[in-house]
């Protein structure tokens, strides 16, 4: 009889060990699920980033151009006009 | 606890987690790799609770368990053992004298290696004895001890296992023996130094040493035993277990328990079925060699039973590129087990039974595909189904407690038959691997690439040319199969465990407090042992909770309520190993009643009193309580099944073929992405990267199982390799088919259909959009951002594909200026269609870096560049234009400049239009545009340079004609000088012919060649130019056009009766901007609405398009500016050209003007064109009358042209001839041959009043004329035009 309840008292303490076993498994799930997410999030933004800063450092490049020789610009307008 | 555990890790769902990258890997992460039901955590520490008296048994069982442990390390040392040998240094000549260092260094390292050889010597022997000494303690027939557990009996096994697969593995290493020889070789020599120097030592310390080397002489003997005896291990094994004669028992119970294990195949996985095959031979024959109850066996367990078992399988999996075959092993042994081989018939029947058909059907995936496929497809969705009613379930509160059980049920039954599929596909796979490796390719095949047949490796014959290209892609196929369920089970592994172990322990419970109830009351009533067997399971794992009511007791004393069963809640807790173990242990006791020799098998019931039923249940019950182990153990399960690792491991083959390592050729999972990249399957491409996963699998081997460190980084190096290739193959393969699809769009629709075999101009669709999105791909533990490396690719190929796209114009002429358009026009639409679905440059961005042109003030590009010089240098000098036809063509003479050109360069299809076929169609297209320019060329020049560069060209031209015009002035000027001082009007007197003669006499220009055939060159070039700019014009006209049309109802503007543009309402807005300004006002006026200044900003923008738009509309003719350039030009020679006469009239016997000049030259050219046999023409063309004309006509000496002109003085004087003569009846120029002559002379007039009469509509003079005469009634020639080059200014300069 104490057997019996000795492996009774044993499948209780069981269930709160797993219990709190695979609620810290899903916790660790979560995390390395966000993280992928995050991952490949922070990758779409840096493809984002990435084009944008070509983007910016050619019209850099054009704006310097222009400056360089702000002649061009004010003889057209007055020629064209 | 402040914050329950469940809402905490409810709470996180709130998260969002969506991932837009598809699932085309396996699971690459584990949380938990570690078993804790099939391999006890606390080593059975726990049995003792139970009071069942198992402690020998557990205490034996631990050591077994640690003994295979150890056994698993010896023989991945000896199968990633590399032979040192081959490594060793050759010393050269010079250094002779240091050979005795040399043998010390070596033999310090080989003594390494013959130190681990000497551990496994010494592993085996104790690992057999104890083998053996544990199988005699538990064969006793009169048993005081309980004992083996079914857990006992499988560690047997195992270890048995590991005993055998270490002597294959020593058998089949030729390395080792070398290495063992050259050390021992190297020993003599060092022990002979030893000698050497000890013996000036003192006495006492020499003994010693001299000790030691005799010691190390006799371990080193018996290690040569050891290695050079086959199954040395099997043989000591056997020695071990018959020293005392009573281990058949042990050995009967083990072979029928591995064969009912086998025959029921239920419980097993792959990895287990393969120990229990690989072992079973070995047990055979150990069991039949001893001196007696040899024939006990086959009454046990009928030979029949043995041989269907080893016919089935008649190669099975050892190692990774290693196999057994039963057959060969038994025959094998028969020479070492004499009495085994004189008893059986097993062996010679086995060999009958093998037919190489039958079983090259049973192996090959190939022939099994249609099943797994059809499985896969089933089992994914019910799987997919089952999992979502769990998901309802569990967001349903207080579900009805019947359905609850029926979802977890059903949840539990799909991982089952989840694990059984995976063990059935992965074992298959690691089957066929076998068979392929016991049956390398027959025929040589001659490889295409490196040498002839002979010199392939083993591993070539068996891996490389093995696999057909179906084999491959049937194994591409169950690979991405076995993984992408593999990965779905391994998602699921927090979601559904609870369900699954509910579900056991409802199993359990219900086995134990309902089933054996029963069996209590009936079957058991009247057997004490047996009952109390039944009770001690009842005690060791029953969960009374909800029955505390109803104790045992009760149970006992009165029959009660059989029918309905016990109802108990449900708890979500798993039964521990050593329940489970337990459990096993006391169902194989009430069943074999203590007694192993009992005849028949576990559960075959011969002779048993226990009925039918009730044995079923018993053993059903039992077979599930070992697949239980295996759900618990849910990942470690799944990662196990899904292991694909040891398809890359070739160590075998490494060392009997004498190399470092294979090629990545050779290496099966390069073969599978390189099958699936090379056979365009739309179907496969997706899967192409599962094959990567298998290096995955093999880093993780050769890490924790293996633990060699040099192995990963082998397994590192190809796959950074083949990750590259892999990269650049798919860039290729994107970029063509982006290119072939874009290209087979822009194919005319009506070409297409009047096509018979249109089909093969249409590009079979393929999806990249999976792999597009791939930003992890999971490799070695490091994310690679597919998707980064695709873009950059593109990227790059693009401007590539520009660059080639020039380099090609530049080694070609201007004509090749349609096709260049056309190409581009392909490549820009392949960027549009594959940026839908990547985000790479844009094109206008690419395109512009390629040409150049980037910075905000230059207007020219490489692209007017070239056009630009090839004009200069070809187009100008050495083509000829047909006034009819609108077209230049290239003359066929000589080119008069010779052209350097670079040599076309040369690209694959891709860089093209993507296909062959679509190539040859877009080249036909584009034939027909080489042979000239026209109107279609300058519609592609038009819009290739835009309307950047194309001021630039425009103003490159027309500077090139003043620069012509200068040049042109001082050989006019030698020319002039070259005329007679007068030269009358042409006489009528003698006809046609006295007039030539005449002509000649006067235009002597005899020794001035050279500088007519120049001043007419400059003329003609004058002309084209000009010509060219009327192309132009028309072009611009119908380009602007179509722009205006486009453009003019949202600027609110109409053609006016005149040509002129009106506004449709004065003063008002244009209709565009109207339209911008009241939508933004109505969206602003709504309340709701959260960011009007972006609708500010659009209107705003809509103004300045207008604006813009406005600006560009009255867009004058390119023509008309370009003659009154050239007029501006002209004006500084116009004293020189156009003298005005002394006298103030007009001057005709001495006027020395150009149209005189012209005039001569004009006849001179007629001339030659009519007499030279090869046509003048076709080096001057209609554009010497361009020229010339448009001179003539901008000085204002069109008038004097037509009056004085020679050529038209003879077609006057011709006609009268003619009109004299016609009374006569007979042509008069036929016979004194002017009859061509005067055919030109008249198609020249024609031309020339063409070129004046479009002259005069495009560019009047009337004004000029009006006031060419003065007041005082003397003609003022010329007036100053105001037109000066200075107000050209405006275009850009050519150095810009």
């Amino acid at each position: 009889m104490n057997d019996r309840i000795a492996v009774q008292a044993d499948w209780e303490n069981r269930e709160f060990i797993s219990h709190i076993s695979l609620n810290i498994r899903r916790l660790f799930d979560f995390l390395i699920q966000f993280e992928s997410t995050t991952k490949s999030k922070l990758s779409s933004l840096n493809l984002k980033l990435d084009t944008l800063e070509r983007r910016l450092q050619l019209l850099e490049l054009q704006v310097s151009t222009a400056t360089a020789n702000p002649s061009l610009f004010t003889s057209t307008t007055t020629t064209s006009a | 606890m402040a914050v329950p555990v469940e809402e905490a890790i409810a709470a996180l769902s709130t998260f969002s987690l969506e991932d837009e990258q598809a699932e085309v890997q396996g699971a690459g992460v584990l949380v938990s790799s570690e078993r804790g039901a099939t391999n006890s955590p606390i080593e059975y520490g726990d049995v003792s609770a139970y009071r069942l008296s198992l402690s020998e048994d557990t205490k034996a069982l631990n050591q077994l368990n640690a003994l295979i442990q150890e056994g698993k390390e010896m023989a991945s040392v000896l199968y990633t053992y590399r032979s040192c040998v081959k490594a060793l240094p050759q010393l050269p000549e010079s250094m002779k004298h240091s050979q005795a260092d040399l043998y010390l260094e070596t033999y310090q390292v080989l003594d390494m290696e013959m130190s681990r050889l000497r551990e496994i010597q010494r592993w085996q022997a104790s690992a057999a004895s104890k083998l053996a000494a544990d199988m005699q303690r538990f064969s006793r027939p009169e048993r005081r001890i309980n004992g083996p557990t079914i857990t006992h009996l499988w560690s047997m096994l195992k270890l048995l296992d590991v005993l055998v697969q270490l002597d294959h593995l020593k058998n089949a290493k030729a390395s080792i023996p070398n290495d063992f020889s050259w050390y021992k070789r190297t020993f003599t020599q060092v022990s002979v130094q030893w000698q050497d120097i000890d013996s000036m030592r003192e006495e006492l310390d020499d003994l010693q040493s001299d000790d030691m080397v005799n010691i190390n002489c006799i371990v080193t003997q018996l290690l040569q035993i050891f290695l050079s005896t086959r199954w040395a291990i099997l043989l000591n094994l056997h020695v071990e277990m018959f020293r005392v004669n009573n281990v058949e028992d042990i050995l009967q119970v083990l072979i029928v328990f591995a064969v009912e294990s086998l025959e029921l195949d239920f419980a097993l996985l792959f990895p287990e079925r393969h120990i229990l095959l690989r072992v079973l031979p070995v047990l055979v024959v150990l069991a039949t060699s001893s001196e007696k109850d040899s024939e006990s066996l086959y009454k046990r367990v009928k030979i029949n039973r043995l041989i269907n078992i080893f016919k089935n399988d008649p190669v099975i999996p050892a190692f990774p590129d290693l196999h057994l075959s039963p057959a060969a092993i038994l025959k094998e042994l028969s020479i070492y087990f004499q009495r085994f081989s004189a008893q059986t018939p097993l062996v010679c029947v086995i060999f009958k039974a093998l037919t190489y058909r039958t079983y090259q059907r049973h192996y090959l995936i190939i022939n099994h595909i249609g099943t797994i496929r059809a499985e896969h497809d089933d089992f994914t969705i019910r799987f997919a189904s089952s999992l979502n009613q769990l998901l309802l379930l569990k967001s349903i509160d207080g579900a009805d407690v019947d359905w609850c059980k029926e979802v977890k049920g059903n949840m539990y039954d799909m991982v089952v038959e989840g694990f059984q599929l995976l063990s059935r596909w992965t074992a298959r796979i690691w089957e066929q691997c076998a068979w392929k490796f016991s049956r390398p390719c027959k025929e040589a095949i001659p490889s295409e690439s490196n040498g002839s047949a002979e010199s392939l490796f083993d591993y070539e014959k068996v891996v490389r040319y093995n696999y057909s290209a179906e084999e491959r892609k049937a194994l591409v196929e169950l690979v991405s199969y076995i993984k992408s369920v593999g990965s779905l089970m391994h998602r699921c592994d927090t979601l559904v465990v609870d369900a699954l172990w509910e579900t056991i322990h409802a199993e359990v419970q219900d086995f134990v407090q309902n089933t054996l109830a029963t069996m209590l009351r009936t079957t058991f009533r009247k057997k004490k042992d047996q009952s109390r067997i039944l009770s001690d399971m009842r005690t060791l794992s029953a969960d009374w909770m909800a029955n505390t009511s109803k104790p045992e007791s009760d149970l006992q004393s009165h029959g009660g309520d059989e029918s309905k069963g016990n109802f108990f809640y449900p708890r979500p807790v798993a039964p521990t190993a050593t329940q489970v173990h337990c459990l096993q242990f006391l169902i194989y006791e009430v069943v074999s009643g203590g007694n192993h020799r009992k005849p028949g098998g576990l559960f075959g019931n011969s002779g048993s009193e226990i009925p039918v039923s009730d044995l079923k249940q018993l053993e059903s019950f039992f077979y599930k309580l070992g697949f239980f182990l295996h759900i618990l153990d849910y990942s470690a399960t799944v990662a196990t099944l899904t292991d694909l690792g040891f398809l890359w491991f070739r160590e075998f083959y490494l060392e009997s073929s004498r190399v470092i390592q294979f090629p990545i050729e050779c290496s099966l999972p390069w073969m599978l992405v390189d099958h699936v990249l090379e056979s365009q399957n739309a179907g496969l491409l997706e899967s192409v990267l599962m094959p990567f996963d298998i290096y995955n699998d093999s880093a993780q081997q050769a890490l924790a199982a293996l633990r060699q460190r040099f192995l990963y980084d082998e397994i590192e190096a190809e796959v950074d390799h083949c990750f590259d290739l892999f990269v650049s193959k798919l860039s290729e393969i994107i970029f063509t088919f982006y290119k072939s699809w874009a290209a087979s769009e822009l194919l005319d629709p009506s070409f297409l259909f009047a096509l018979d075999n249109g089909e093969k101009y249409y590009v079979q669709p393929m999806r990249f959009t999976a792999l597009f999105k791939m930003t992890r791909v999971k490799l070695l533990g490091r994310n690679i951002d597919l998707r980064s490396l695709i873009s950059e690719r593109m990227n790059k190929v693009f401007r590539d594909n520009i660059e080639f796209l020039f380099d090609r114009f530049e080694s070609q002429d201007l004509c090749a200026v349609v096709e260049l358009e056309k190409l581009l026009e392909i490549l820009k639409h392949a960027h549009g269609l594959l940026s839908k679905d990547l985000s790479i440059d844009s094109f206008s961005l690419i395109l512009n870096e390629m040409q150049e042109n980037l910075s905000l003030v230059s207007f020219s590009s490489r692209l007017a560049t070239q056009i630009w010089s090839e004009m200069q240098s070809d187009f100008l000098p050495n083509f000829v234009l047909c006034n009819t036809t609108q077209r230049f063509v290239r003359s066929s003479r000589v080119p008069l400049v010779p052209v350097q050109k670079p040599s076309v360069p040369h690209a694959k299809a891709n860089f093209y239009c993507g296909t062959q076929e679509l190539n040859s169609a877009h080249q036909s297209f584009a034939r027909l545009h080489s042979g000239f320019f026209g109107i279609p060329h300058m519609f592609s020049v038009v819009r290739l340079l835009g309307s950047r560069s194309l001021p630039w060209l425009i103003r490159a031209l027309l500077d090139h004609i003043s620069n012509k015009v200068t040049t042109l002035e001082p050989m006019t000027t030698g020319l002039q000088a070259a005329l007679p001082k007068s030269i009358g009007l042409l006489p009528f007197d003698d006809g046609v012919t006295g007039c030539m003669r005449v002509v000649k006499e006067n235009l002597n220009w005899g020794t001035k060649l050279e500088l007519k055939a120049k001043v007419l060159r400059g003329i003609k070039e004058i002309g084209s130019v000009l010509y060219w700019m009327g192309l132009l014009d028309i072009v611009l006209r119908e380009v602007d056009t179509m722009h205006f049309m486009q453009t003019a109802p949202w600027l609110g503007l109409f053609p006016g009766a005149d040509g002129q543009i009106l506004h449709t309402q004065d003063g008002g807005d244009s209709p565009v901007v109207n339209l911008f300004k009241s939508a933004t006002a109505a969206i602003v006026s709504n309340p709701g609405c959260p960011n009007p200044t972006s609708f500010y900003t659009m209107s705003k923008q809509a103004e300045a398009a207008d604006l813009l738009y406005k600006a560009n509309m009255n867009a004058g003719s390119v023509l008309e500016y370009a003659l009154a350039f050239t007029s501006a030009a002209l004006d500084k020679y116009c004293n020189k050209w156009s003298a005005a006469p002394k006298t103030g009239f007009i001057d005709i016997t001495t006027s020395k003007d150009f149209y005189r000049i012209y005039s001569g030259l004009q006849i001179g050219h007629l001339e030659d064109s009519v007499q030279v046999s090869s046509n003048n023409f076709e080096i001057l063309g209609d554009s010497v009358a361009w020229g010339g004309c448009t001179i003539i006509y901008l000085l204002g000496q069109q008038m004097h042209f037509e009056l004085f002109d020679f050529s038209y003085q003879v077609l006057n004087v011709a006609e009268v001839e003619a009109g004299l003569l016609s009374q006569s009846h007979k042509n008069p120029h036929v016979a004194q041959g002017w009859e061509t002559l005067l055919e030109a002379m008249k198609k020249a007039r024609r031309l020339n009043n063409h070129v004046f009469s479009m002259l005069k509509a495009r560019c009047p003079l009337e004004d000029k004329i009006a006031c060419a005469i003065k007041q005082s009634g003397a003609p003022l020639h010329r007036i100053k035009f105001e037109n000066t080059v200075s107000a050209f200014e405006t275009l850009p300069q050519k150095g810009a």
